[in-house]
């Protein structure tokens, strides 16, 4: 179901990774980068009369799209921070925090938050005392540990009978809500939903209260819930395992570098002080953009959303992240070994919106490997058969400088090497060949299309400009984009790949059969 | 907090017969300078030759890939890709779809290759290895992922000796040649057994026009549909275990479940919704939010529409809590069947299925496929217009009764795909365990 809220375009890798998501429907957003969304989302005059802005007091966007195509409406909340603007030891806290932000609040998701709130404390203390034993290893006093652990299984069962199970989801469901989800990037965090057009004030009277009276209860089998979608995502999924290590190896300073999820031991480590510490400094209006796309009537939208969110207070404007990945001095290769076939990713730093470069790197991007006409698809997979498929993508976040990452499945019995040197033999045609009018020209009519795709759906609508909105500083973005990428000249491309694709800004990261494990 | 009252009516789009018998469900939506069409194309996997498993999806896929007798493939790809088009074909279990999409100024264009692939496809040499290599190297890839493992060995067993159980093997797809495309798509590609449903920018008399000139020498079929005996009433209950080395096991639990004819069908949503459907289901608030042992836990029947369709059950959990999962999940299933739901689930879930139901028609194309494909599958007249009303005549009772008559928790097909050594319980305590060596050679899975 909602996987229409976030798309892919046709024929891209699934390698870049959105985590998180509250429900089981999508478990893991695969999605495209925002350079690829860029790539496919600049929208024409249309969209630049129809959307409506009204900025709150306390500096919550609001961003408005009326379209009458059916009595529904999405609603996407935004919040500019995600797992780049975590500190070390809070690894994992954003996507554990989008989680936690289901658990309802002071007045939903409990029968009596009065009595509750002793006991939550409780078990806080009690929590924080299990995880400092446990971090003395082998020194740790194994019966304190039991008593502690007994403790904690008590006080959660006495909780426990305060709780009302999953009352914000009920509630939604009730009234016929779609979509109800979630999601954590290393860029931002966003909640939506999509509801029948006339329950819209139900949603400002949850989502306020989210904001303002969260409730973090559960939080510890909650976060055995985040180390079963680790295993299932990372650990036991050859592919998401490739994934981290080689964004692991390809960032050694950046947070870009590290998992959204969290290493294991993060999340193990993870408590509800350190979330709640989040949620305060951060999710607050001034970090927060909302996009409502359907069956509205502006003004009365405005009215609504200041009944509802106007009180709220602001918080920390979330500061930039000070670390800068140092220049890469020279090939970096991993290698995954996995009881699964070969496979393999190769990366180059590169620059990040609004450098001017970005907009060269859409156009490689979609010559590259976009469609049955690409270059790499038309070489390894037609020509050469050396791979079944291939893909490139500019990943893993957009607000901080990324990688340019190229994709591929090796056909057996062509090895990973053979991939590899096709591929840079490709790459080096960009640096030696001018680009075509004509391969120009291709890539202007499909942003042409693009634009008005992306129009056709509500909840489509709302990602892109909330996405936008937080990482471009303006959802105009999306309207000049496509003026951008018509301006880029072919000497442009030749810069661009000779400056970044090349063997010292390279990381490659692979996947080796492990041979089978005999019993 | 209250509502002003939502109307809504159903969508309807324009039904019309062509001369040649193709059937045509058109909607105008004029917002957006864009067209998609879809064909329902009467043919499957469920139609192909034991030996030759695999030649129905390969024709999908060469049909489009392969070029046609005007255009190459490569003057194909260059073409649409060059407008912004695309052209999709596909063959599943049950119909063939061949889609298109394009900007309106390029529709003409477009519409002309679409009546080529479907008519004229050139299934060209080269282009069917590069499929067949293709396909085979998807199959040595197979068991690369432990929850697609788990799921083909269900299916597989619950389908035994019937199309829907079998997959390709790499011999299979060496079986198959060219001349067996060409044959396939001459079999089963005609006018009278294709529903084309069409939304967008268009102008239904003008559309009419042209499809009539595109498929006008389009030959109605001189043959039936080959008969498909039903798949094998009685599943044995059993286990099956495949051994990968990974810190989580896929577990799938299920058997045979309804098919679309059936009354009971509306109850049957409504408990599915309860025991594994939303994320307020048992299944989830027990083993997820209870308990932390999983990210995914839920059950569904899935439908069939030709044939009996499944029920089936499925998570994830470290290994160490597997049995534990396996147990509890049968529990909250048979539980199902001993007392009746409480009133707060069943209107939950009748609240929920009838208030979500308008997000079916959010879009144009949307409604007129959900059209095409309810002819397409022989739903009754009425079926949609009568689905709310349906869903909220199901009471506590027939939530219990359809319960019982159709969920069979001691016969249960258990599928797990994980590292025993590290199970909670061996895999024996649900009774006789099958295993099932996973070949790499991608021959599939072979018992041991």
């Amino acid at each position: 179901m909602p996987a229409d809220s976030v798309r892919l375009k046709t024929g891209r890798s699934q390698h870049t990774r959105e985590v998180a998501l509250m429900t089981r429907f999508k478990q893991i957003i695969l999605s495209v980068t925002l350079t690829l969304l860029l790539c496919g989302t600049a929208f024409g005059a249309g969209l630049a009369e129809r959307v409506q802005e009204h900025m709150l007091t306390n500096g919550m966007k609001l961003l408005m799209v009326e379209r009458h195509t059916s009595p529904t409406v999405s609603a996407w909340i935004r919040f500019k921070v995600g797992s780049v603007d975590e500190r070390s030891d809070e690894r994992g806290i954003a996507h554990l925090l989008e989680h936690m932000l289901f658990k309802g609040t002071k007045t939903l998701g409990t029968k009596d938050y009065a009595a509750e709130k002793p006991l939550l404390d409780r078990i806080e203390t009690t929590a924080e005392a299990l995880m400092a034993e446990k971090l003395l290893r082998e020194k740790a006093d194994q019966q304190k540990l039991a008593v502690l652990k007994q403790q904690l299984a008590d006080l959660e069962a006495e909780a426990g009978k305060y709780v009302i199970k999953e009352e914000f989801a009920e509630i939604y469901a009730k009234n016929g809500g779609v979509s109800y989800n979630a999601f954590t990037s290393k860029d931002g965090t966003t909640y939506l939903i999509s509801l029948p057009s006339n329950k819209l004030e139900l949603w400002a009277a949850i989502e306020s209260d989210r904001m303002k009276n969260a409730v973090l209860r559960e939080f510890y089998t909650e976060r055995d819930v985040v180390m079963e979608e680790r295993r299932r995502s990372y650990d036991a999924e050859p592919s998401g395992r490739l994934w981290e290590t080689f964004l692991a190896t390809a960032f050694v300073a950046h947070p870009n570098g590290q998992p959204i999820i969290g290493w294991m031991s993060d999340i193990e480590n993870l408590t509800r002080t350190k979330a709640e510490k989040f949620l305060h400094a951060y999710y607050a209006p001034n970090n927060a953009i909302i996009a409502i796309v359907g069956d509205i009537d502006p003004a009365r939208t405005i009215a609504l959303v200041e009944r509802y969110f106007a009180d709220i207070p602001p918080g920390r404007t979330v500061p930039p992240v000070a670390v800068e990945e140092p220049k890469q001095a020279g090939e970096k290769r991993v290698e995954v070994e996995g009881d699964a076939e070969p496979q393999v990713l190769i990366g180059f730093h590169k620059p990040t919106l609004p450098s001017p470069d970005d907009y060269v790197f859409d156009v490689i991007d979609m010559l590259m490997a976009d469609g049955r006409t690409s270059r790499l698809y038309q070489k390894l997979v037609v020509e050469k058969q050396l791979a079944t498929d291939v893909g490139a993508f500019s990943a893993p976040g957009s607000r901080y400088p990324n990688l340019y990452v190229i994709s591929a499945t090796p056909r057996a019995p062509h090895t990973v090497q053979e991939v590899e040197e096709a591929v840079y033999e490709e790459i080096e045609r960009f640096k030696t060949e001018q680009v075509s009018e004509h391969d120009l020209q291709k890539i202007l009519n499909r942003l042409e299309y693009e634009e008005f795709r992306q129009m056709s759906s509500n909840g489509g609508l709302a990602r892109n400009l909330t996405e936008y909105e937080a990482i471009a500083g303006t959802w105009r973005y999306l309207i000049e984009h496509r003026q951008k990428v018509a301006s880029v000249t072919p000497m442009d491309v030749v810069r661009v790949a000779r400056t970044y694709l090349v063997r010292e800004n390279r990381t490659v990261g692979f996947i080796t059969t492990k041979k089978e494990v005999s019993q | 907090m209250t509502f002003p009252p939502l109307t809504f009516e159903i969508p309807k789009s324009q039904r019309i017969q062509l001369s040649n018998g193709l059937t045509l469900f058109v909607m105008e939506d004029h917002e957006l300078p864009i067209v998609s069409l879809t064909a329902y194309v009467n043919t499957g996997s469920i139609y192909e030759p034991a030996e030759k498993c695999g030649l129905a999806g390969l024709t999908g896929a060469v049909m489009r890939s392969g070029g046609t007798t005007d255009y190459p493939p490569e003057k194909l790809d260059a073409d649409l890709e060059f407008m912004a088009s695309a052209i999709e074909a596909s063959i599943g279990s049950d119909v063939g779809n061949v889609s298109l999409t394009t900007l309106t100024k390029n529709l003409d264009k477009t519409l002309q290759m679409f009546s080529q692939v479907m008519l004229h496809p050139a299934f060209r040499e080269d282009r069917v290895t590069l499929a067949k290599n293709r396909t085979i190297e998807g199959l040595r890839r197979q068991n690369d992922n432990p929850k697609a493992v788990a799921d083909r060995e269900l299916i597989k067993t619950l389908y035994a000796g019937h199309p829907l159980g079998r997959y390709p093997t790499i011999e299979t797809v060496r079986n198959i040649q060219r001349e067996d495309l060409v044959a396939f798509h001459q079999r089963y590609f005609h006018p009278d057994r294709t529903i084309l449903a069409v939304a967008g920018d268009v102008k239904t008399d003008d559309l009419v026009k042209k499809l009539e000139a595109l498929f006008a020498g389009w030959k109605k079929s001189d043959e039936p549909l080959p008969t498909v005996a039903a798949p094998a009433a009685e599943v044995p209950p059993q286990v099956l275990f495949a051994r990968k080395e990974i810190n989580q096991s896929a577990i799938r639990l299920g058997h045979l479940g309804i098919i679309k004819d059936n009354p009971d069908i509306y109850a049957i949503r409504v408990m599915d919704y309860i025991l594994g459907g939303g994320f307020t289901s048992r299944l989830t608030t027990e083993i997820r939010s209870n308990q932390g042992l999983a990210y995914s836990v839920y059950s569904r029947f899935d439908v069939g529409r030709r044939f009996i369709g499944t029920f089936i059950a499925e998570t994830e959990t470290k290994s160490e809590s597997t049995a534990k999962a396996i147990t509890l999940m049968r529990d909250i299933i048979a539980g199902m069947t001993r007392a009746p739901v409480s009133d707060q689930e069943l209107e939950l879930a009748k609240d929920s299925i009838v208030n979500a139901f308008i997000f079916g028609f959010v879009k144009p194309d949307a409604v007129v496929n959900q059209q095409a494909r309810l002819e397409y599958y022989g739903y009754p007249p009425g079926f949609l217009e009568n689905y709310r009303s349906n869903i909220a005549k199901v009471t506590k009772e027939d939530v219990l009764r359809v319960a019982r008559k159709y969920l069979h928790p001691d016969a249960m097909v258990l599928s797990v795909v994980g590292r025993d050594t590290a199970f909670d319980k061996p895999l024996s305590t649900f009774g006789r365990v099958t295993e099932i060596k996973l070949d790499t050679a991608g021959n599939g899975a072979l018992p041991k």
